[in-house]
């Protein structure tokens, strides 16, 4: 190949001449070693005391002396929400440059899921489903066609402007495994939970399940028909009426 | 995919303008050797290397179906080119007139040289050999009794509690070794960058060398010393990227401590640095491109 016109000044790569990187390495602070290495005599703990005593100093882990510890200085503040949902958001502006540079395609039969945007790199983890917003509107460009868990309506407003298609699917633990890793041979679950049955069925939020969405669709299974026919059997359900 | 080309050295070395490495170049003999391959060199006519033009990616062409003019996609990184070697004596029968030519990855093959990478992989497999069986007994596991040695107070000497302490000869040993794993983890992708490294600091020495098969049909120790020898390839380490190392190589080599052979799966980063030289055979440098070559994949088409 072509000569170095700078040679490295330790030749050939041998066993011999090896080394770790510069200052990837530090000596060890060694105790108690003589006066000369800074360390001898008390080995940094000064002169008697609790502190200077071998075994545990402390009479138990986070105690401060007597004061009161940060532990107990600040009330406990609310609950954890076990059910809370965590979207991996991507906005528009991320997915038209992954479209500039080849990594994202789409079309209305392959839409853009989690897995395509999990293996382009556009999302580095898909949490509990991906979340379109539409930061960076301005720059989309192609018209793309995506069914994300959630989507905001911006988002939804400006990739339909340019005559792409966005529709919300239910995703749950499971069914967003098999988006990702690529597995078709099991049904992916209906929404159980009265909250996501009624997002999904939503035509604002352009869920899968909404008579719109049923009927604009590419690829609807008759499963989805049915699911949206049940899922909504209640709006036309009245209690019995109240004889006067 | 490693492509090998068939073309004359000089022809191709004039072409692309860069002084062609030849293939190992250990002795004098060996480099004769080379000379003599390059004088006999058959010519071939220029028109069947062609470089084609680089279209930017996002400049959309008008192609013309009809117009004879390859499209292809082209890495804008120059690739490594390496004239291939060969174990067996050159005869009649395989066209030594014809010499061949590897287009290697230049991400596996020309990686900047990281020694302290190739340290830390060193290190690492060097620990993970160590048997780790010192072993010392404490004062607890030191045979005796807890008996007082001599009672506290009265009899003007130090105080001492049992004959076990690390204090008397006898005693047992105060934080002395014992038997652990000095094995340490590495991250994966530092050892493939050591890989890189070492299959790119052969490159650049001049010590790796290509053959198209490494096939040694004798398996006679004296056989294959004489054609190392005349070769000038010893202490070389062969790697094969088949499943297992050919027969008549592996017998040849077993009693041979300057040379070894080995599969391109079981090659460690401290062989690639131990061994002075290495020569692969074509399946051993698809093998390693495959696993360590770093290329930004892209989208798959859409229907």
């Amino acid at each position: 190949m072509f000569p170095s016109l700078v040679r490295s000044a330790a030749g050939k790569v041998h066993l011999l001449n090896l080394s770790p990187a510069e200052g990837s390495r530090h000596t060890q602070k060694r105790l108690g070693r003589g006066r000369r290495s800074n360390h001898g005599k008390t080995s940094g703990r000064g002169q008697k005391g609790q502190k200077s005593r071998s075994g545990n100093s402390n009479p138990r882990p986070q105690f401060e002396g007597g004061q009161t510890t940060i532990a107990k200085l600040f009330p406990k503040k609310g609950f954890t929400n076990q059910h809370e949902k965590v979207y991996a958001p991507v906005n528009l502006d991320r997915i038209q440059h992954w479209i500039d540079t080849g990594r994202l395609a789409s079309s209305p039969t392959q839409p853009i899921t989690a897995r395509e945007l999990l293996l382009s790199g556009c999302v580095h983890n898909v949490h509990d489903g991906i979340k379109l917003l539409g930061d960076g509107a301005e720059h989309l460009k192609t018209p793309i066609h995506i069914t994300p868990s959630r989507a905001s309506k911006s988002a939804i407003r400006a990739v339909e402007k340019l005559g792409g298609s966005v529709f919300c699917r239910y995703y749950n633990p499971l069914a967003l495994r098999d988006c990702v890793k690529g597995r078709t041979d099991r049904l992916d679950a209906a929404p159980t939970r009265r909250t996501d049955i009624e997002w999904y069925t939503n035509w604002k939020n352009r869920g899968y399940l909404s008579e719109n969405a049923i009927a604009n669709m590419p690829l609807v299974t008759e499963r989805w028909k049915a699911l949206s026919g049940q899922l909504q059997a209640f709006r036309g359900q009245e209690f019995d009426k109240p004889r006067k | 995919m490693l492509s090998v080309l068939r073309r004359a050295l000089a022809e191709v070395s004039l072409l692309l303008g860069i002084p062609l490495p030849g293939c190992l170049t250990p002795f004098a003999q060996t480099s004769q050797l080379q000379r003599r391959q390059l004088a006999t060199a058959a010519v071939e006519p220029a028109s069947q290397i062609s470089t084609p033009a680089i279209i930017p990616y996002n400049k959309s062409i008008d192609l013309d179906p009809d117009a004879n003019m390859p499209v292809q996609a082209v890495s804008v990184v120059q690739p490594v080119y390496l004239a291939l070697s060969s174990l067996l004596p050159p005869t009649s029968r395989r066209g030594s007139t014809e010499d061949q030519i590897a287009v290697l990855d230049p991400s596996v093959f020309r990686t900047p040289i990281r020694r302290d990478i190739l340290h830390l992989c060193v290190v690492h497999h060097l620990d993970s050999l160590r048997q780790g069986t010192a072993s010392t007994k404490t004062r607890a596991e030191v045979r005796g009794s807890g008996k007082k040695i001599r009672p506290q107070k009265g009899s003007g000497r130090a105080r001492m509690g049992d004959g076990q302490s690390p204090i008397l000869r006898g005693g047992g040993i105060a934080f002395g070794p014992k038997p652990r794993d000095f094995s340490t983890k590495l991250p994966r992708k530092v050892i493939l960058m050591g890989f890189r490294v070492g299959l790119s600091a052969k490159v650049k020495e001049r010590s790796l060398g290509i053959v198209e098969s490494l096939d040694w049909p004798g398996t006679k120790t004296r056989e294959l010393e004489a054609r190392i020898k005349e070769l000038g390839w010893m202490k070389t380490l062969f790697i094969t990227g088949q499943e297992k190392v050919p027969v008549g190589l592996e017998r040849s080599v077993r009693n041979m401590e300057k040379l070894d052979a080995i599969t391109a799966a079981d090659v460690k980063v401290y062989d690639l640095v131990r061994w002075p030289r290495l020569v692969l055979d074509i399946a051993a440098a698809d093998y390693f491109e495959r696993t360590l070559s770093r290329k930004v994949p892209l989208a798959p088409d859409v229907i």
